[in-house]
């Protein structure tokens, strides 16, 4: 019997659960010519700021062994262009869509989310006749609006509160979730930075905030230097580490997070085929999202996918809902 | 643009740490044209992670077996040092043609090329190709033929202009006609840059420089094109994570506008690897 590969996320049910991550996917056409974006299980876009935003000076990368540092500076048009240039464009995907959404201020995400809100349509009425089938599996989404949901990077400093970043305060997190909860119906993801001391307190936060699920991981923060120039090699200082070299954070950080919400978590970090994203559904996820892997090999999203349901198939595993049971923790 | 294993059919030493890697090529991803390039992953494992962007330097249509391109790459890294272990027989994953291309020459500019490092590359290619158009001016087969009315037959070859420290650094290729050789220490050909060079012997009239070369070279062609009037059509290296246009990592700043309000930037990989000199700002580039 074919494996149940859907995924609910809030009033969201995914066709499957290998999504592609912010930031390294564009809006999804970037890749059109390399792959069937549509037989994904959703792409999450890059960040959308209210403002455009140049991005950070260069160099922005760095490879590092086994992954690699960025410091892009969540480069993008802007909502007004996202709004004119890209929604047209995710309208016409068939795979779900969540918004990457980032800012300075609890009011830069909420015009983001209520922009978008506005153009897209209200969640009940785009999701009325968006129930189809993507690759086999089944999809509740809302379709044609081109918004599915919202994946909230807390991972920005709060201008407003003397820089510190939003996502390392519970405090923070929770009035932020409840401030976009209040703004839409579409699925709110959450997602959560590993640079904190415990990442379960924050999960926590967010869902008492009302998301419908957490990601983690985003970046770990990096520093490369130049030895012989005596300077850091980004621009910036410091970036963000990602690539393989994360994959065992990411996972015990799934592992964490999933034992202390009982809302669905996504995972990512690192995942370069199939055996890696099991790794992180066995943790506790019940999706993951490819990143710098699709850089590495375009080929990588799907090819997760194939292989984690040759896996089930293999193992006798009915849903990929089943697999976060299947883990032992007894030595 | 497609992604595909490619059998290598040729990794050769062409100069000290330089190497001629010829491999072929898919014909359904499109004839890449001289400035596109392609991206190769070195390896199968994890480190180095990244895939490795090469501008293409020749593109043979071959006989039977079907197309095959060549990259010139300089051994400077673990990527570059894993690609020169490999073996003709021996399969990489490549992607491309990625990127904007050199534009041909328009009536009544002169091309001049210039090239320093392994900008040699797409330089090298794009001369072939001018080359290829001069001495066969007229013939509808010739691609590109029809807009590059001047390198037409009975014209000069276009000048080609290359750089390296001394002569024993020159790579063993077959170089078009036109080449001018310039050495930092005299040891061959012209005593000093290509930059130099073109700044003495250029002609006076409309010019269109060709370039690819490290940034500062690029900077000194930007600042001579300026001071004379000539266009340029520079090709840029950058560091790039996806090369597809994704990941905004390999950009490069644009001019400051009226006022000095930057401009934001463009992407090396999916706006470029080739601008024209207006588009970037080559002294921060």
């Amino acid at each position: 019997m074919k494996p149940d590969l859907t995924v609910r996320i809030g009033p969201l049910v995914l066709p499957n659960p290998v999504g592609t991550a912010s930031g390294t996917f564009g809006y999804g056409s970037e890749y059109e010519e390399l792959m069937d974006v549509d037989a994904l299980g959703a792409i999450y876009t890059k960040a959308v700021t209210p403002e455009p935003r140049p991005g950070n000076p260069v160099p922005r990368i760095v490879e590092t062994p086994s992954g690699m540092l960025n410091s892009i500076g969540l480069a993008n048009p802007g909502i007004e262009a996202f709004v004119r240039d890209k929604l047209p464009e995710l309208r016409k995907r068939r795979c779900a869509v969540i918004i990457n959404v980032a800012g300075s201020s609890e009011a830069d995400y909420l015009e983001v989310i209520e922009r978008i809100e506005e153009a897209a349509g209200p969640w009940e009425a785009a999701a009325a006749g968006a129930t189809g089938t993507v690759n086999g599996g089944r999809y509740v989404g809302a379709g044609r609006s081109g918004v599915d949901g919202y994946e909230i990077n807390v991972s920005c400093p709060n201008v407003a509160h003397g820089g510190l970043t939003f996502g390392t305060d519970p405090a923070q997190v929770e009035r932020l979730t409840a401030a976009l909860r209040g703004a839409t119906k579409r699925a709110l993801i959450v997602k959560l930075t590993p640079n904190v001391a415990d990442i379960g307190a924050i999960a926590k936060a967010a869902e008492a905030g009302g998301a419908d699920a957490v990601s983690c991981i985003n970046t770990l923060v990096g520093m490369v230097i130049d030895v012989r120039r005596k300077r850091p090699f980004l621009a910036r200082g410091t970036g963000g580490l990602s690539g393989p070299a994360v994959r065992p954070v990411g996972v015990a950080c799934t592992f964490k997070a999933a034992r202390t919400v009982s809302i669905p978590v996504i995972g990512l970090g690192g995942i370069m085929c199939a055996e890696d994203a099991l790794q992180y559904l066995l943790a506790g996820a019940v999706a993951v999202q490819v990143g710098t892997g699709t850089f590495v090999d375009p080929r990588i999203p799907l090819g997760t996918l194939r292989g984690i349901e040759a896996w089930m198939e293999a193992e006798g595993v009915a849903s990929v809902k089943d697999i976060p049971g299947l883990l032992s923790t007894q030595a | 643009m497609l992604q595909f294993d490619a059998g290598i059919l040729s990794n050769r030493t062409i100069a000290p740490d330089w190497k001629e890697l010829i491999l072929r090529w898919n014909p359904g991803a499109g004839r890449p044209e001289p400035g596109h390039f392609l991206t190769l992953r070195p390896g199968r494992g994890s480190d180095p992670l990244l895939r490795r962007p090469f501008a293409v330097a020749s593109c043979e249509a071959g006989q039977g077996e079907g197309p095959s391109v060549s990259i010139i790459y300089q051994i400077r890294g673990p990527g570059t040092r894993l690609l020169a272990d490999l073996l003709p027989g021996a399969m990489i994953d490549v992607l491309g043609p990625l990127g904007k291309p050199f534009p041909m020459p328009a009536m009544g500019e002169s091309p001049i090329l210039a090239a320093g490092g392994v900008g040699l590359g797409p330089v090298l290619y794009l001369a072939r190709r001018l080359e290829e158009i001069r001495a066969t001016a007229g013939a509808a087969t010739v691609p590109g033929a029809a807009q590059a009315t001047n390198v037409g037959a009975g014209l000069a070859p276009a000048p080609f202009v290359i750089g390296f420290r001394s002569a024993d650094l020159v790579p063993d290729l077959p170089f078009p006609p036109g080449l001018v050789l310039c050495t930092d220490d005299g040891s061959a050909g012209f005593h000093g840059t290509p930059v130099d060079w073109m700044a003495h012997n250029a002609p006076s009239g409309a010019a269109r420089i060709y370039a690819c070369g490290p940034s500062p070279m690029l900077a000194a062609i930007a600042r001579l094109a300026s001071g004379r009037g000539w266009k340029a059509s520079l090709s840029a290296e950058q560091w790039m994570a996806c090369g597809v246009g994704a990941c905004m990592g390999c950009v490069l700043p644009r001019p400051a506008a009226v006022g000095g309000a930057s401009q934001g930037f463009l992407r090396a990989c999916a706006d470029g690897p080739v601008f024209e000199l207006g588009d970037i700002d080559w002294e921060k580039a």
